[in-house]
């Protein structure tokens, strides 16, 4: 079983074609449905967002999922196989692992650590766990990719810093005042980016909103559409004495605010601290305020240093991250490999099994004489050899570290212990047994022998 | 004062280093390991403290070595407290190493084993219990303002990194500041009032001994210690009435705990004539 991935994202194709591969817009039950109906994969899972939309699947044979894959992908959105093929890229097994961790992380994005993207990979998954499309495979595979996400995040400021203005204004409130919970807001003026800053704000749960702006009209539209008071302009003084964050974003060409206005207001409100955000363009405030004690004043541009800042700090942190994500593919790797022997180990299992019932069996009319416990005991000795025998041979296998290997280990005990068709001789077939068939009137419940120990494991 | 006392200097010593680590690296790992060597060495210590006060049937604060080594322990505790109150891990890198550093005396120069006759009051052990808690909580506030100003002036000067990153919010030291000075206020206002109460009944007393002659405003330890209770009472009225809040605070309370530190160290070693015992 192989681990196949086939998508579209940011780095591969134009946002036209991801518009047009965009699988949330009909719905991803549908893709997944669609999907399924399809033979050639037995998981699935469908990632879609407005920067990638990608298909995981697990499938035994990779080249005809590919083709499969493809196909569906054009008649899904009625698109010619030319238009999307030079944009595809695909990935498997541990390439496959690599990618994801990397999404999940946050690597793989257009402003890298952005953290909505592990939402959507949980959500993705979610909704194909909720549809049954993901399989042991899949699922070991996705949420291995949420722990990698929140590694990345925890271990490396990959996520930290705010790479927006409104969310860096937002930070900063924060660092100044900690909880925003108790505080009063100003804004002045009713520009776009003054309001999306107060917005931001206002999520944060502050305590009371105003507005005001040189256009009584502009302030009381902008103030019933954030449930804001409105204050008159010629008040805007006393309401700057009320406010400890203010948010200029006028159209004036001159300053509205002066240094000497905001040096009466603080020694009104006795040094309180206030954050004055000048988001307008030319500048709102006199740059000489910010000189005075407990005045914190950020203008556009400074904001957009900071978010320059930020973004170079994570880009700074991508070499930790990515030192995480191929520690954790390794160890998926690790896995998959175990998974591959499988096949044998239970093939092993089973053989012994067979053995050690078939030699119960041919003892029963010498055992029939004894005592119900002592023949418990016998089945349960006898179980136990078994285990042990086959405990380190197990271990063995699953901790192979290459293919190549795996196969001649795999090959050699296939030939060794004659497993595979040739056996059908000694039991193999016969539905598994329970204890009880040695032992009926045990005292012990009846636990079928060979679903004891989950070989999935 | 026997050689234990190099056991809690060694776990504070670890524990400077790991919050220094923790502090630049940000491991969470790192941080708790930090606190655990921290906790573990003011549980030693307050361990041994307590051996000594049975050995010798009264807390042993026989001495400025061993005023030190209790003064560290409490202010062990007191960070200990805040860090858990606050969940705040970043205040351990200021803290720890004056721990480091003061506790290294008491190791060095033991100091006198028996206490005086003439300390045998109970009014000694709330003036020095008071006075103790008193330094402690404005070491606190010392380092907590330190961190203010630091943290301060990269908001001020936009330009956010070391500290932003890594410090609460200057709100957040603010009140931490405030609430440090205040209670240290009321402990050296009490450990003041028991100690001026203590030597005017210890002279009334039957045992002569010089020092309390020289108990008087021209002793440099009773000097500096009433200039430390006006520039604290200074702090907490500017910040009442003139709205001295935030990096001015800060300032004073690195003055203040300058001020306690050269009277408890140097002054208290070698200046003072009436309070070296």
């Amino acid at each position: 079983m192989h681990l196949f991935l086939l998508g579209v994202s940011h780095r591969t194709a134009p946002v036209d074609l991801r518009e047009r591969v965009d699988f949330s817009a009909r719905g991803l039950d549908t893709a997944l449905s669609a999907l399924a109906e399809r033979s050639t994969s037995s998981e699935a899972v469908v990632l879609s967002t407005c920067n990638r939309s990608e298909l995981y699947v697990a499938c035994d044979d990779v080249a005809a999922a590919r083709r499969d894959l493809v196909d569906f992908l054009c008649s899904f959105h009625r698109l010619a196989a030319d238009a999307v093929t030079p944009h595809l890229f695909e990935m498997t097994d541990a390439g496959v692992a690599r990618h994801l961790f990397r999404v999940a992380a946050g690597l793989d994005s257009l402003v890298i650590g952005e953290p909505q993207i592990l939402g959507q990979v949980k959500d993705a998954y979610q909704q194909a766990a909720e549809q049954q499309c993901a399989g042991a495979l899949l699922n070991k595979l996705f949420h291995w990719s949420f722990l990698v996400g929140k590694r990345v995040r925890s271990e490396t400021a990959v996520g930290e810093g705010a790479v927006s203005v409104s969310f860096a204004a937002v930070a900063l409130a924060k660092k100044i005042f900690g909880q925003l919970g108790g505080l009063n807001v100003l804004v002045i003026g009713a520009g776009e980016m003054g309001k999306l800053t107060a917005l931001h704000l206002k999520a944060q749960g502050i305590r009371q909103m105003a507005i005001t702006s040189r256009t009584t009209a502009h302030a009381a539209a902008l103030g019933e559409e954030m449930q804001a008071t409105v204050v008159p302009w010629e008040s805007r003084t006393a309401a700057l004495g009320e406010a400890d964050i203010v948010i200029t974003a006028t159209g004036s060409t001159l300053p509205v605010l002066a240094r000497a206005e905001v040096e009466a207001v603080m020694r009104a409100r006795r040094n309180r601290p206030l954050f004055l955000i000048d988001i307008a363009l030319p500048r709102d405030v006199d740059p000489a305020a910010g000189e005075l004690e407990e005045v914190f004043l950020y203008n556009i541009d400074d904001l957009h240093a900071i978010v320059q800042e930020n973004l170079q700090r994570r880009g700074g942190e991508l070499g930790r991250a990515e030192a995480i994500v191929a520690e954790e593919v390794e160890k998926f790797a690790a896995w998959l490999r175990s998974r591959s022997a499988i096949p044998t180990v239970v093939a092993l299992r089973q053989r012994f099994e067979a053995i050690r019932r078939s030699e119960l069996e041919r003892l029963q009319p010498k055992l029939a004489s004894l005592p119900p416990d002592v023949r418990a005991r016998v089945d349960e000795v006898t179980h136990l050899i078994v285990e042990k025998l086959l405990h380190t041979p197990t271990e063995q296998l699953k901790a192979v570290p290459d293919p190549e290997t795996m196969d001649i280990y795999s090959d050699a005990l296939t030939r060794l212990f004659s497993l595979g068709l040739a056996d059908g001789d000694d039991g193999m077939r016969r539905p598994p047994r329970t204890r009880t068939a040695v032992s009926p009137e045990g005292e012990r419940p009846a636990v079928p022998v060979t679903d004891k120990k989950p070989v999935t494991s | 004062m026997p050689a234990v006392n190099i056991i809690p200097l060694s776990a504070y010593l670890v524990a400077a280093i790991l919050y220094a680590v923790h502090f630049v690296r940000r491991s969470a790992p790192l941080g708790r390991a930090a606190t655990t060597a921290l906790a573990g060495g003011a549980l030693a210590h307050t361990f041994i403290i307590g051996m000594q006060t049975m050995q010798a049937g009264h807390v042993p604060f026989a001495g400025t070595s061993q005023a030190i080594s209790i003064f560290v322990c409490l202010l062990a505790l007191a960070y200990l407290y805040t860090e858990m109150t606050t969940e705040e891990r970043a205040m351990g890198v200021f803290i720890v190493p004056l721990l480091v550093l003061l506790q290294a005396l008491p190791v060095v120069s033991p100091g006198a084993e028996r206490r005086a006759e003439v300390l045998d009051s109970p009014w000694f052990g709330v003036h020095v219990s008071a006075l103790l808690f008193a330094y402690a909580s404005f070491a606190l506030a010392c380092m907590i303002g330190i961190t203010y100003v630091l943290l301060f002036k990269e908001i001020k000067a936009k330009h956010l990194g070391f500290f932003y990153a890594r410090l609460p919010s200057l709100q957040v030291l603010d009140a931490m500041n405030l609430r440090a000075v205040t209670i240290g206020w009321v402990f050296l206002t009490v450990g003041v009032i028991v100690g001026a109460i203590w030597a005017v009944e210890a002279r009334a007393g039957a045992i002569a001994d010089p020092r309390l002659q020289a108990m008087s405003l021209n002793d440099p330890k009773i000097f500096v210690a009433l200039i430390c209770w006006a520039v604290y009472t200074f702090e907490l009225y500017a910040r009442g009435v003139i709205g001295w809040r935030g990096r001015r605070a800060a300032w004073l309370s690195a003055i203040g705990f300058a001020i306690v530190l050269l009277n408890f160290v140097p002054i208290g070693y070698f200046l003072t004539k009436s309070h070296n015992f």
